[in-house]
This record gives structure tokens, sequence and C-alpha cells, in this order.
């Protein structure tokens, strides 16, 4: 609570720091006087910044987020509206980056300093280097434009055609999975070599039970909570990075919205957009929180 | 730590070359740049690379060499920058959230709801509210960067007062100021210099996508996102306009990783057999 206390005073406060007339700079050269002042008004900046906190902080309470100008919509139903896109995307690239980044970490585990490993972690390292939007651009050259798999932009929703949207997607996923695959290689790698050497392991083996399964069952249980805690912090990343690859792709999700917003300052939109993703980011872990209990069972007994 | 010792190791020799053969380029771009980054010849728009023009030029005739050359130094520079001012915010936060119990809870819950924005979100409000310049660019990275530098100094704190030459610095007497400056700082600089390593690269990385989405320093000065974004228009014509920079980009960051895990097996040797 306190979180999403600092984060709505920080979106809030954001347009109290804008230097020159909000109004102004939203209505365009070639308005009027009448139109700014109406602008204004709209936007209520001739309140002092007390009553406007708090007709924001009344508005929230609400569920308002505000209204869009330039739009002519409200804040909140045009970012639910495209969330849907960006949080499958961001959804869809973090579980292409664990189903890939997991494995290859235990992998690197198990063949800790041998050419496995280094290779493992090597493609990681790269792939946590790339810029994603420019992994978005050189895909689309390739894929896109020189072979011709794959669309280059544009969106097709999963209703009218799950193969079309399914295509309309991978390349930016990929973009994103490729770059967030490596923090969860590492930390898995990293985890697993934690408790490798721990007795229950010893016993496991002594048990007689194949290395691959020694892996894949105990030490990834016992790595599980330190996966998850980088599970949680690269979902943020990976959102933001959903936000911006959206524009390389043109797919209409929050990050569109958002940034388009950002070039036409229009500040309802910004804050909003703000707010709604930091809300997403502290759901997420909030559930990551909830899923220690379920993956580490001696937390349970801690409560 | 010896220096001698660090160089035999090959991921930090590898990060070593990297970063410095683009901070070397770049450092000496007004010799080696073949052309003006920001002149245009419109003879000679869209040209493909060639000898002249070994990466080719862009819709304005531009030389993309030259301008990637400038670019580099712009991104190291505001790297450079966010790293001292994320460094020294950062450290400070963490340092007295470590030390004094009663502020800690305060101060990272502000950190906490800072850490909950996307970081290249907060960056591209923040960018946005103060107007695009390199300042601005310096300015937002550090707000959004900074909170993860408290939280990895306020940890190193947290280890260093626990350790028994505090407490024996204490017993015989000795000051807060003098046992922060003679004990606990010293101890903390070396997760700290590993830290503001990584937050260079994802400086470079977050800088790339501020000018990538137009709120980076303005045209026509040249930065790296700034040219990925020119030639994406171009792409099909011109592929090689928006490809190069990020290579360049990719090269500098992986470098700085590579450095970063370096400088944190040769400064942690708890860490060395379980992260590489």
């Amino acid at each position: 609570m306190p979180v999403l206390l600092v984060v709505s005073l920080f979106s809030f406060g954001l347009t109290l720091m804008v230097p020159g007339d909000i109004a102004a700079e939203m209505a365009g050269q070639s308005s009027t006087r009448e139109e700014v002042e109406e602008i204004r008004t709209r936007l209520g900046l001739n309140q002092p910044p007390l009553e406007r906190m708090a007709h924001y902080y009344a508005g929230l309470a609400r569920g308002d987020l505000g209204h869009s100008i330039l739009l002519n919509q409200s804040v909140g139903s045009a970012i639910l509206e495209r969330l849907p896109v960006t949080l499958s995307l961001a959804g869809i690239a973090l579980a292409v980056a664990g189903l890939i980044g997991v494995p290859l970490g235990l992998l690197a585990a198990a063949k800790a300093h041998r050419w496995q490993d280094q290779t493992a972690m090597g493609v990681s390292l790269i792939g946590l280097s790339l810029p994603d939007f420019w992994l978005g651009l050189l895909m689309i050259w390739t894929l896109g434009v020189k072979l011709q798999w794959l669309p280059t932009g544009g969106f097709i929703a999963f209703g009218d055609d799950p193969v079309g949207w399914l295509r309309s997607i991978a390349m930016p996923a990929a973009a994103l999975a490729l770059t967030q695959m490596g923090p969860l290689a590492r930390m898995t790698r990293s985890a697993a070599l934690e408790v490798a050497n721990s007795d229950f392991i010893r016993t496991a083996r002594a048990k007689g039970l194949a290395e691959p399964r020694v892996f894949a069952r105990h030490v990834l249980a016992a790595a599980a909570v330190p996966i998850l805690t980088v599970a949680g912090i690269s979902f943020g990343i990976t959102l933001g990075g959903a936000l911006v690859i959206e524009q390389v792709f043109s797919l209409p999700g929050v990050g569109r919205l958002v940034i388009g917003a950002v070039l036409r300052r229009d500040w309802p939109v910004i804050q909003g957009g703000l707010l709604l993703t930091a809300f997403v980011f502290v759901a997420v872990n909030l559930i990551v929180d909830l899923l220690y209990l379920w993956v580490d069972p001696r937390l349970r007994e801690l409560r | 730590m010896k220096v001698p010792a660090i160089l035999k190791r090959r991921s930090f020799l590898i990060g070593l070359v990297l970063v410095g053969a683009v901070a070397v380029t770049a450092g000496l771009a007004d010799v080696l740049a073949p052309f003006d980054p920001v002149k245009n010849n419109f003879r000679y728009r869209l040209g493909e690379p060639n000898d002249i023009y070994l990466l080719g030029t862009d819709r304005f005739g531009r030389d993309v060499l030259s301008r990637i050359l400038y670019g580099a130094r712009v991104s190291l520079r505001i790297g450079i920058l966010v790293v001292l001012f994320s460094g020294l915010i950062g450290g400070l936060v963490g340092l007295v959230a470590g030390w004094w119990p009663r502020v800690d809870a305060w101060l990272m819950r502000v950190m906490d709801g800072l850490m909950a924005f996307p970081g290249i979100l907060l960056a591209i409000a923040l960018a946005v509210t103060l107007g695009p310049s390199e300042m601005t660019a310096v300015i937002a990275l550090t707000v959004a960067y900074s909170p993860r530098t408290a939280r990895v100094m306020r940890g190193a704190v947290l280890v260093a007062r626990a350790q028994d030459y505090v407490e024996a610095a204490r017993a015989v007497g000795a000051k807060t100021s003098r046992i922060l400056r003679r004990h606990i700082i010293p101890a903390t600089m070396a997760p700290l210099m590993v830290q503001q390593t990584y937050i260079f690269a994802v400086a470079i990385l977050a800088e790339a996508v501020l000018s990538f989405v137009g709120v980076g320093p303005p045209p026509p000065r040249p930065t790296l996102g700034a040219i990925i974004a020119d030639g994406r228009d171009t792409m099909i014509e011109a592929p090689w306009i928006a490809l190069s920079p990020g290579v360049v980009i990719a090269m500098l960051v992986l470098g700085l990783n590579l450095l970063g895990d370096g400088l944190r097996d040769a400064l942690d040797p708890r860490m060395k057999n379980t992260v590489r």
C-alpha cells in the first residue's frame, strides 16, 4: 500500500514539474486564447495544486483516472481497452524466456565450468546485452522483409484469427524473450549451484537417481524461490520493453497509447499509464509472493 | 585488489577490450570521423556502404559512421553521468537507510515506489516532463535507476555494520562519522562498484530507448537511439542505417556486463564458484 501511495503521488506530481503552460502546449500553436482557457478549466489547471491533488485522489477513489481531451475518451477505458495486448505480449515473452532460460540455467549448473556452461552463459549474456527494440527491427528486416516468413507489423485479435494472432505477436515476443532469458538463466544457474552441494541433493544421488532427474526435480525445487524473484523483476522490465516494442511492430497496446501521449503531451494519459503499469507490476509481485508459499513448503510454516 | 590479478580474468579482459574499443573510437570522434555528422549532402542520400562512406549515408546524405562515432560519445557521456549521480544519490540513500533504522522503512518505501514503475517508462515520463535534452536524460535515468543502487548499498551497509570490527571501533569510542568513513563506506565500495558497472550498461540501453522514442537529446545531434529511429523509416531501402548503431550499443553493453561480472568475481571470492 505505501508503494501505491508513492506511485500515485509521483504520477500526480509529474504535472507540477512541467515547466511552461500545459494547456497552451496541448491546445497547439494555432489555438485561440479561449480554447486554451477551456482546456485549462477542463483539466482543472486554474485551481491551486492542493485542490487539484484532492480532486485527483477523489477521482482515483472512484476508479476515475481522468479524461483525455485529445482522445475524447476517459483515460481508464482507453488504457483498459489496450491492456490485453500489452499484457499478453509481456506474458508470452516472459513465459518463453522462462521455458528456455530456466532449463538453460540448470544445464549450465549441471555442467558447471564446462563448454555447455560457457556456451549457455555466453548466449544469455549476449541476449541481455541487446537492445530489444533494435532486435525487433533486426527481426523485421530478416524474417519479415528478406525471408517474408512473418508479417512486419500490425495486430490481429486472437478472437478473429488465432494463427494470425500468433504470427503477429511472434516476433515482438521473441525479441523480448531473448533479452529476458539471460537474467533468468543466470539466476537459475547460481541458485542451482548454491543448493547443488546440499545434503538432500547428495541423498537424491545416493538413492540412484539419474543426474538429469536430480536437477530437474530436486535442485529446481530448492532453487525455485530466487528464480521466481527474478521472474517478478523481469516482468517489470518485460512490461517496459513491451511498451517500447509495440512502437516497432505497430501493436495497438498501452505502449503505443502512452508513448503517443508522450509525444502529444497528453498528460492525463501519461499519468494514468504510469499509475496502471505500476499497479500491474505491484499486483504481479503480490502473486509472486503467494507463489513462494506454493513452491516452498518451508515458507508456509513460517507464517 | 591487485590490478594484474583481475586482468587475468577472461570475462573482464574481453569486457575491457569491447568497452575500450568503443570508448577510444568515440573519444577520438573529432579525429576519426570522416565527415561532419550533421552536415547534409542531398546529392548522396541513402547511399550504400562503400569505400568512402564505410557504413553508408542516411536520408539526408549524412555519413552514418560519423554519426555513430559522435552518437556513441553522447551515450557514453550520459552513461558516465548517470553512473556518478546514481552512485552518489543511491549510495547516500542506501547508507542512511542501512545505518539509521528509524528512517530505513520510510526511505525504502519511497525507493520501492519508484521501482514499481518499469524503469524505462519512468524515465520516458520524466524526460518529457522536463523537456528533452542531454541533461534531462541524465536526470530521468538517475531517478529511474538510483533506487537499485540504494538497495545494493543498504544491503552492503547492513552486512558491514554487523561485523565485529565495527563493534570494536564503537567499543573503543569512535564517533559515528569516523566509523562510517573508515569502516562502513570502504566495505561497501566493492558491491557498489559492481552495481554501478551494471547501471552503466542499463543506462546505455535506456538512453537508446529514450532517443528512439523521441524524448532523448534533440536532433540534429546524433545519438545511437536516434540514428536507429531515423533509419527505421527506410529499413527496406537502407537497412544499414538502423542496424549498425545497434551493433555498437550491443558491444558497449556486452562489454560493460562482462566488466561487471569480472569485477564481481574478483571482489567477492565467495561468488566465484556460484555465479560466473
